[in-house]
């Protein structure tokens, strides 16, 4: 592995944020990371899918529940695509699965956000522990 | 086939029907597995099939035992003031 400049540096602890927000687990996959990338996307993915699937996509919708579309954004660029679908409130939702959908999707895009922070610091470790050695 | 695809999308556009009832409170479990997987994944330092499925196990079981521990206090606390 070559030792990269700053500026590449910035750019490419940048470029591993940007893919885990993209697709979850991307981050990793950048890292040559398969089976944590597999396990984080798979997991993400599934748990953001049962949200959506108890409560409705209208559980996304960042004009009447904007608290827990930030939660929710940090999933996927695609939530902002699905919150403009569902904005304002076209899709039933109501009681206890809004509820329970709220609270998956919000989570799954905390836990993806957990893991974006954590594939950007192993990114940065790895280039400094790379610069180390070859020194 | 499309009628199944339809199908499969329409349950993601109508809400899941889900009482509120002591049962309802099951929907932690998967929530708390997601939780334990994820962030072991982020914690384990080697990933081997054996170690990360024990490591999941007892952050999961860690979970819910200090969620059941949370109810019982607070059930207490509320049958002591009743």
């Amino acid at each position: 592995m070559h030792r990269r400049t700053k500026e590449n540096l910035v750019l490419f602890l940048f470029s591993v944020g940007l893919l885990g927000w993209l697709i979850p687990g991307a981050g990793y996959f950048l890292l040559k990371e398969k089976k944590r990338a597999l396990i984080v996307f798979v997991t993400i993915t599934l748990t953001f899918a049962i949200g959506i699937y108890v409560g409705s996509i209208g559980v996304i919708d960042y004009v009447r529940s904007w608290p827990w579309f930030i939660g929710q954004i940090m999933n996927s660029p695609m939530v902002i695509m699905l919150g403009k679908l569902t904005a304002g409130g076209s899709y039933r939702v109501y009681g206890k699965p809004a509820e329970i959908g709220q609270i998956y999707t919000a989570i799954s895009g905390l836990l993806n956000l957990l893991c974006i922070v954590n594939a950007v610091y192993l990114a940065y470790v790895g280039e400094v522990e790379t610069a180390e050695i070859k020194k | 086939m499309m009628s199944e695809v339809f199908f499969i999308m329409a349950n993601f556009i109508s809400p899941e029907e889900i009482g509120v009832n002591p049962r309802a409170m099951l929907w932690l479990l998967p929530l708390a597995a997601a939780i334990a997987i994820v962030y072991k994944a982020t914690k384990v330092k080697k990933i081997t099939t054996r170690y990360f499925l024990k490591e999941v196990a007892v952050l999961f079981g860690s979970i819910v035992v200090c969620i059941v521990a949370s109810a019982i206090v607070l059930y207490g606390l509320v049958w002591l003031n009743c």
